[in-house]
């Protein structure tokens, strides 16, 4: 009986051959996948539905998504840095994250040749590791129930004596000490006059929430009144039925701009070059403009009047839109941290 | 060669053949990643380009022992571990010995209920609490509703939610462990017990908790370990002030990519783990031998 399950010599090296034949077996060359790494959720789903399927798919291309929050989809990348393939093609990430991981020695930098479509970017969009898809800008957010006078300020928003009215969110540091900073006489390059500010606020009983939605369900129980966020998330949360307003900051409008990179060993590089050409096809922009309440970062997209006065803005408020010093955060970004971390959550 | 010298190879052919696979999954899966980052931990870190440095240093033990800020979140895991544990096994052993005594004929029914808790997973269950918990969640609701409070309570992002929420997902683990082995000790030995005149806390003392023990260190043990690495309930219901260890190394890896860093908070995570969890074997065998 227990010669049934004694192996012999030769079997057991037979046995072992066959397995090492079936993993060296070679992985078929797949040309024509792209794998984007990308937030999921509506923004994936919109991905597939604005480019994906009516761009990508009928050239050929199949796309596959890795779907996760930007900071594992970066660690993830510093991981396979040393790989000469990696396992993503094309990476979705915000402004600040693709000059962070351009630091970081992790993306190509991009050959504009093969984009064709880049030639209508705003310059602004147009980084020599990264393009800009959407962008929107951080207002004010306030619910006119509870807070009779409008604030126009982030002076008046960030202010300790909103009280427990002040939410606060956690993930969005960084916009948040820029903002309190541009409250108190500092700007997007020079945020420590908003640290006293923020401890104040935090003092008088500003809530801090871990995320954006924790903040949108805040604002909808009535929890709390007044914050900072996207204008387009705005647009959203109201079209959900929570009852806020916007205003654009007199001290500035900090824009978010979220686009895509591609790694330096991306496995696919011609697949994401064409997923870059096709995400600034003006169809694309506009339909991400009317679906998500992002402005196009191209000069041709043609967005409706009536979704451009609710996601845009006036050309006086234009005027005050400031793009991020991702130089400074970037260099700064472990000590805001920490500062954030240890002495204003602390 | 003879055939009787071949059996005994064959033999030893056959148990490495088995035991090969799963040996080596282990030492590959589980100690070569923790060897690469026991050597990632030693390294150094550059936080203006956020890139790590080949390094030896011990620089980030050093640095985790003496800031105030990665202490207290070492003491606040400790404190939660034990206190969720603690619950556990106080109130899970009534109901162990329940499930392990009960003829009844619906006794797979009450082993499902309290299994029943695992079949969702942890970020869903958090997810659940965060209905119950939140300011007009079914708590608060129901409290106001009966006119028992004006304003209310804040439970949900405060400490009494992450204990709450790791004492539900520990408890079955709890009574599993306490249940098998109350089972396995003759009901007869209680009734001698109670026939030579021992009240239910001689007899509990004295007999049930000497013969319970190996289930007991069990469920404390896989209690505790769980609790001391709860990522997902302290990260969800603790909200952005609360500070546990799990959550800690993933916001060193991921937010800050500050891997050296991380690395060694995981490597305190799992030595005090294992040392407390070593110390409490060692303290309760030692009594039990007395």
């Amino acid at each position: 009986m227990s010669d049934l399950f004694t192996l012999r010599r030769r079997g057991l090296l037979g046995g072992a051959a066959a397995l090492a034949a079936g993993a060296a077996w070679p992985a078929h060359a797949e040309d024509k996948r792209i794998v984007v790494g990308t937030w999921g959720g509506d923004y994936s789903r919109l991905l597939a539905k604005n480019i994906e399927k009516p761009l990508l798919e009928p050239k050929g291309w199949d796309v596959v998504k890795d779907e996760a929050n930007d900071p594992p989809r970066r660690a993830k990348m510093l991981a396979e840095k040393a790989l000469r393939r990696g396992t993503s093609d094309i990476q979705g990430l915000s402004a600040a994250n693709m000059y962070d991981v351009n630091q970081q020695g992790l993306v190509e930098q991009l050959d504009y040749s093969k984009i064709p479509n880049a030639k209508n970017l705003i310059p602004a969009m147009k980084y020599p590791y990264g393009i800009g898809q959407i962008y929107s800008g951080k207002v004010i957010l306030y619910n006119p129930k509870i807070i009779k006078r409008a604030p126009t300020s982030f002076a008046e928003a960030i202010d300790p004596k909103m009280g427990d009215k002040l939410g606060i969110i956690d993930i969005q540091y960084q916009y948040t000490l820029v903002a309190a900073g541009m409250a108190s006489g500092g700007s997007p390059s020079n945020i420590e006059p908003g640290k006293e500010r923020l401890l104040a606020c935090k003092k008088a009983g500003a809530r801090i929430y871990p995320s954006n939605e924790a903040f949108a369900q805040a604002m909808k129980t009535e929890e709390i009144a007044v914050g900072i966020m996207w204008k387009a998330r705005a647009v959203q949360w109201q079209n959900a039925g929570i009852p806020i307003e916007t205003v654009a900051a007199k001290e500035g409008v900090p824009m978010y701009i979220s686009g895509f990179a591609m790694p330096k060993n991306a496995p696919n590089k011609p697949g994401a070059y064409a997923y870059l050409n096709a995400m600034l096809e003006p169809s694309a922009q506009e339909a991400f403009a009317v679906d998500m309440g992002y402005n196009p970062t191209i000069t041709n997209a043609h967005v409706p009047a009536d979704v451009q006065k609710r996601i845009g803005f006036t050309p006086e408020e234009e005027k005050r839109l400031v793009d991020l010093d991702y130089g400074y955060l970037a260099k700064n970004d472990v000590a805001f941290q920490d500062w954030w971390n240890k002495s204003f959550k602390g | 060669m003879s055939l009787a010298a071949e059996r005994p190879r064959g033999q030893l052919l056959t148990a490495s053949a088995l035991i090969g696979p799963a040996t080596i999954f282990v030492a590959v899966s589980l100690f070569a990643p923790l060897a690469i980052l026991f050597r990632y931990s030693l390294n150094d870190f550059d936080k203006t380009t956020k890139t790590m440095i080949e390094a030896v240093t011990g620089t980030n033990y050093v640095h985790f022992f003496t800031d105030p800020y990665y202490t207290s979140a070492l003491a606040t895991t400790v404190e939660v571990a034990l206190l969720s544990t603690a619950v556990c096994f106080v109130v899970g052993f009534p109901l162990a010995y329940v499930v392990a005594r009960t003829q009844s004929r619906f006794k797979h029914l009450l082993i499902i209920a309290i299994v029943l808790p695992l079949f969702v997973g942890n970020a869903v269950r958090a997810a659940g609490w965060m209905v119950v918990f939140g300011n007009k969640g079914f708590v608060n609701a129901g409290l106001m509703g009966l006119g028992l409070i004006e304003k209310p309570l804040e439970i949900m992002f405060t400490e009494k939610a992450v204990i709450i929420g790791i004492i539900a997902v520990n408890l079955p683990f709890m009574v599993l462990s306490l249940q098998s082995v109350i089972e396995g000790i003759d009901r007869s030995v209680e009734e001698a017990a109670f026939s030579l005149g021992a009240p239910p806390a001689t007899m509990f003392w004295r007999v049930l908790w000497p013969l319970a023990l190996p289930g007991i260190l069990a469920g404390t043990i896989l209690t505790f370990i769980l609790a001391m690495n709860a990522y997902a309930t302290p990260y969800l219901l603790g909200g952005p002030l609360f500070k546990m260890m799990a959550p800690l190394v993933y916001n060193q890896f991921t937010q800050q990519t500050n891997w050296p860093f991380g690395g060694a908070i995981a490597f305190i995570l799992m030595a005090v783990t294992l040392g407390l969890t070593v110390a409490a074997n060692l303290m309760i065998q030692r009594r039990t031998i007395r």
